[in-house]
């Protein structure tokens, strides 16, 4: 559960992925399955409202050597997270 | 003596933080899940939720018209219906004082999944004649046979709802991702108001609780209280039956079960102690339907808990931060668990649907606690193998 300390705006995103209004688990679902189609380096947006993300995405990064960049809460009531894909597909 | 203050506020800080502003970890919430619901025992009776929805399910009906007599208690003075409001109230306090409430809308078919969910919670509820928490968690805690047969089927069903969910991502659209919350930009800011807000709803459930007692129900108010304090528990560690059994068929993670597995441990424990010594009697709590009902009560259910994003517990205090897709889910639940019951006894099958089978009145008391604790640690290494090794997770 890290805040990001970095300017969002710096961040040189690949992939998006609105799960805004969606609850868990759907949230972390639709992440692993874009995950699963980036390859390292690349870099995911995800927005979301569920507060639980915070916590699962997180949890899932540190699982599967995933960097967690960390996320910013938004004025207009949504959460923006940033993953940094670092393995290496087999 | 300058630093006495500063040191004050910053330990009074940090001790604020950690507890309502930083998520418990899973087995810390479940440690007190325990607690509170081995105090509830005590102090009452055995923890559970549906029979409270079912309670509010019969009061709909009857005022409906459909169903003839009236329930024989208020929802405010059924056990389980008053944990459930304070349940749902402790969750809401906890949500506005670590600023997590907020109305979150979502897409159409979350809704509909929220309503079509908690119905299927609520007819599995009443299969097996409790929901997670009283047919699962309480049951287990009770050494109650049952309990052990819903967990299977709650296995089950959160791996059938999973895989219903991943054909659901592959096949349906999901109304665009994004229905907005609450707008949050009037003229006052709510955010910042919620601990405010929240420490108010605190002191009125304290003089409800003296309310209470004025009247003549000091046990009802501090059922309520219990229920209030459950509720801030469940909401501090985000303590949700529905991740316990999806994560481990979905990303591997078992931190969730485990805290569920600590928290059982002492529960039983706990459970035991007051029922051999005969502080409560034996068979408390003890009238699952073993086996089939339980089982297939559970499958049921888990289905229907991944549908709704929420189990029975779960759903209320979600339903307290602020989230409409769980509000559903808790109607669908009330309205289909009632009638479902009632034809179950109607009909006759609740009969071949099995009985409560009390653990240590087959294996002796010795032999039961240590086949119960076995039976955990069991599951728990089982789990811890399965977040190395992954078997278990569906893609």
């Amino acid at each position: 559960m890290e805040e990001l300390s970095m300017n969002p705006l710096e961040i040189p995103c690949d992939n998006f992925l609105d799960a805004r209004g969606l609850t868990c688990p759907i949230p972390l679902l639709k992440a692993k399955q874009e995950i699963a189609q980036m390859h390292s380096g690349e870099i995911l947006e995800l927005w979301g409202t569920d507060p639980k993300t915070k916590n699962e995405l997180s949890v899932y990064c540190k699982r599967n050597n995933t960097e967690f960049l960390g996320y910013i809460d938004t004025e207009d009531g949504y959460t923006k997270y940033y993953i940094k894909i670092t393995w290496v597909k087999n | 003596m300058q630093k006495q203050p500063g040191f004050l506020r910053q330990e009074l800080g940090r001790g604020y933080n950690l507890i309502f502003q930083e998520t418990w970890p899973a087995w810390i919430s479940g440690i007190f899940l325990a607690i509170l619901a081995l105090i509830l025992f005590l102090w009452w009776h055995t923890w559970g939720v549906a029979g409270g929805f079912s309670n509010w399910g019969q009061w709909i009906y009857y005022l409906l018209g459909i169903d003839e007599s009236a329930p024989q208690k208020g929802p405010l003075l059924q056990g389980m219906s008053v944990s459930n409001i304070g349940l749902l109230v402790g969750a809401f306090v906890s949500a506005l004082i670590s600023k997590q409430f907020a109305l979150q809308r979502a897409p159409r078919l979350e809704y509909l999944k929220g309503i079509v969910g908690g119905a299927l919670m609520g007819i599995g509820a009443a299969l097996a004649a409790g929901c997670n928490v009283g047919g699962f968690y309480s049951a287990l805690g009770m050494l109650d046979l049952g309990g052990v047969m819903m967990m299977l089927g709650l296995f089950a069903g959160a791996y059938l709802g999973l895989q219903y969910l991943l054909w659901e991502m592959e096949n349906l659209e999901q109304g665009g991702a994004g229905g907005e919350s609450s707008p949050k930009k009037g003229g006052f800011d709510w955010k910042r108001a919620g601990p405010y807000i929240g420490g108010l709803f605190f002191l009125l459930i304290l003089l409800a609780f003296q309310t209470y007692s004025w009247l003549g129900y000091t046990k009802m108010g501090g059922v309520l209280f219990i229920g209030f304090l459950i509720g801030m528990v469940m909401h501090r560690g985000r303590f949700c039956f529905a991740n316990a059994f999806r994560e481990p068929f979905m990303t591997g993670d078992s931190s969730m079960m485990r805290g569920v597995i600590i928290s059982l441990i002492i529960y039983g424990f706990g459970a035991a102690a007051m029922k051999w010594s005969f502080v409560q009697p034996p068979g408390a709590g003890v009238y699952h339907p073993f086996w089939l009902g339980s089982l297939g009560g559970g499958l049921i259910f888990g289905f229907g808990m991944l549908l709704a994003g929420g189990c029975a517990s779960g759903s209320i205090w979600r339903a307290g931060e602020g989230h409409l897709k769980l509000w559903l889910a808790v109607l669908g639940f009330f309205l289909l668990n009632y009638p479902t019951s009632r034809f179950l006894d109607q009909s006759g099958i609740k009969e071949y649907l099995g009985k409560g089978i009390f653990i240590p009145a087959i294996l002796t008391w010795q032999g039961g606690l240590v086949l119960f604790i076995l039976f955990l640690l069991g599951l728990f290494i089982l789990l811890r193998w399965n977040e190395y090794t992954e078997k278990f997770v569906a893609f």
